[in-house]
């Protein structure tokens, strides 16, 4: 069986969640940073967009690896009626 | 938005839309006594929705029509900034992450219906439990008038005024108000999946027509509005940025708490059902506000210079020309707008069952008849569910002159349960007391800033101002007020990890 996991037990899981937003919102650019154009994003919402999809691919990630409490004993109930 | 395009063709999709609507609530209802004489059976489907339906009812839930209607104008108007759209609504599985995997499992332990068994359970305070109940039905029946307003006009606008404005809310909520008394959650999660397929594909179609007109090129989209409007493509000032950390927080604490997104994840038929749900529901924000707001920014070069009234119409007038390119766009805009009602009708389903559960629940089951049957408690919250909806239709055809602004409040109220909600979940000295306080304060700060109109002090939200003090004060009263040996050891069994009581 595997260990119980549960994400509010990780400080890792936090801090990265707060530096990826600190990244998002594009509070540490100048004034310059507009150009070049990427893809049709100014170079800041360019990249702000990128670390938006980390956060999502992040968040995804952790529900389904970081996550796991009543699961294995839930899915061997099922298994046992399943097989009754 | 008045649509030139559709007319007589719009009332032909918008009947087949609602008449698949009542054929999925009849057939969800069909042979399934448990649903009208049990409170799990009715409002949470008897706590066993799988992956698909859980999926879309979530989905269908938190992207409502106006995610659409309402989001892509404000790109418009904000320019690339409104980019911020993609990261508040990921945020929300960041807070769900918080407090879901735990309430999971005390929820499935206790039997629990509403959010609000939860509070009464952690804290035994009818104070709390009160104020609670109030602040989330207020915050519910605001998000259910606007859905209501949102359905006439978006009905209206696609039928070119073919049915006006008053018979589409009315005929729209009598389909809603049928298939959500026949088949209860179940109903409302199987038409989630109708409803949430056709907005995903409408938006992509939608995008693909506007990438189109302008020649599919967002680069000269971008460098013609760098030319016309700088503001819209340059770096956002601090205070904007200060404003996008502020909604991170309103969102998405807000977001997660609502009734019935709680108790969805009380309707979860497994832990694994419910981690699949939310990872697959992590990677949506892109592909729905973030589309919505690629073609918000398409518009700018479509329709320049529009003041804020006009480009409220922005959606109505990109799909005219979309319709117009040939007929396969112009079918699928039909379909779309169609598939915009049907959007709003779900969102508003799910808040009003939630609504009504906790009407049954929290007010009628607790304080008002415990004794009575489940029977007649599910009887009791259909029947004022359908009263609070008369209600809010009268309210929103005769807007009161004055105090409007108290029906805007909503996130800014519900978020004030927050703090009560996830610090119960781990902190064993939380006590009653300071919770209610905490609460009262946090409601009462973000209620009057929004009241007198001061909505955001340096970009922070009365909401968020009312939530920091909220979190002070719960934090200070129960350090300096603690709880005996007793009660902390009664909170650490009731947050336990077992699965069975």
């Amino acid at each position: 069986m595997e260990k119980m996991k549960e994400p509010i037990k990780k400080k890792w899981i936090w801090i990265g969640l707060v530096l990826i937003v600190l990244a998002i919102v594009p509070w540490y650019h100048s004034v310059k940073a507009v150009e070049p154009i990427i893809l049709g994003f100014p170079f800041w919402a360019f990249l702000s967009g990128i670390f938006s999809l980390v956060l999502c691919g992040y968040l995804s990630w952790l529900c389904t690896h970081e996550w796991n409490i009543v699961e294995d004993i839930e899915e061997a109930e099922k298994r046992k009626v399943d097989e009754q | 938005m008045n649509l030139a395009f559709s007319g007589m063709d719009g009332v032909i999709i918008l009947v087949f839309y609602a008449l698949v609507m009542l054929l999925i609530g009849y057939l969800s209802g069909r042979g399934d006594k448990k649903i009208h004489h049990s409170m799990s059976g009715y409002f949470l489907a008897g706590k066993n929705l799988g992956f698909i339906a859980l999926f879309f009812t979530l989905y269908a839930t938190q992207y409502s029509g106006n995610t659409i209607v309402g989001y892509a104008p404000t790109a418009y108007r904000s320019g690339f900034s409104w980019i911020q759209s993609v990261s508040f609504m990921t945020i929300i599985i960041g807070v769900y992450l918080l407090f879901a995997p735990r309430l999971y499992v005390i929820s499935k332990r206790n039997k629990f219906i509403t959010p609000t068994d939860w509070l009464k359970y952690r804290f035994n305070s009818k104070a709390v439990t009160l104020l609670g109940v109030f602040l989330m039905l207020w915050g519910l029946g605001n998000y259910l008038l606007e859905q209501l307003v949102a359905i006439g006009q978006a009905v209206a606008g696609m039928t070119g005024g073919t049915i006006p404005y008053q018979v589409a809310v009315i005929a729209f909520i009598l389909v809603m108000l049928a298939y959500e008394w026949m088949g209860g959650m179940k109903a409302v999660a199987f038409t989630d999946v109708m409803q949430g397929l056709v907005l995903m594909v409408g938006i992509l179609v939608f995008l693909g027509g506007a990438l189109y007109l302008v020649g599919g090129n967002l680069t000269n989209v971008t460098t013609f509005i760098m030319d016309s409007e700088p503001a819209k493509v340059g770096v956002p000032a601090m205070e904007t940025s200060i404003n996008w950390f502020s909604i991170l927080i309103l969102v998405g604490c807000g977001a997660a708490i609502y009734p019935h997104a709680v108790q969805r994840i009380y309707s979860a038929e497994s832990e694994k059902t419910l981690k699949k749900s939310f990872a697959r529901m992590a990677w949506m924000p892109p592909v729905t506000t973030g589309l919505v707001f690629v073609i918000g920014i398409i518009g700018i070069s479509m329709f320049p210079g529009l003041n804020e009234a006009n480009s409220e119409q922005l959606v109505g007038m990109m799909a005219n020309e979309i319709a117009s390119i040939n007929s396969f766009y112009y079918w699928v805009m039909i379909l779309f707008f169609g598939g915009i009602v049907a959007a709003i009708v779900s969102t508003a389903d799910s808040v009003l069952l939630s609504f009504s559960s906790m009407i049954s629940n929290d007010i009628y089951g607790n304080f008002i008849n415990p004794k009575a049957s489940e029977y007649r408690k599910v009887l009791v919250g259909k029947i004022v569910g359908v009263i609070a909806v008369i209600l809010l239709i009268w309210i929103a055809w005769n807007p009161p002159g004055t105090l409007y602004q108290i029906f805007v409040l909503k996130f800014e109220l519900l978020v004030q349960v927050f703090p009560a909600f996830i610090l119960g979940l781990y902190w064993k000295k939380l006590s009653a007391k300071p919770v209610f306080w905490g609460m009262l304060l946090g409601a009462v700060i973000a209620g009057v800033m929004t009241l007198t109109g001061l909505k955001t002090i340096y970009g922070i939200h009365g909401g968020v101002i009312g939530l920091l003090v909220n979190f002070g004060v719960v934090v200070i009263g129960s350090v300096l007020m603690p709880v005996s040996a007793k009660q902390e050891g009664q909170a650490d069994e009731m947050t336990s990890l077992k699965i069975e009581a």
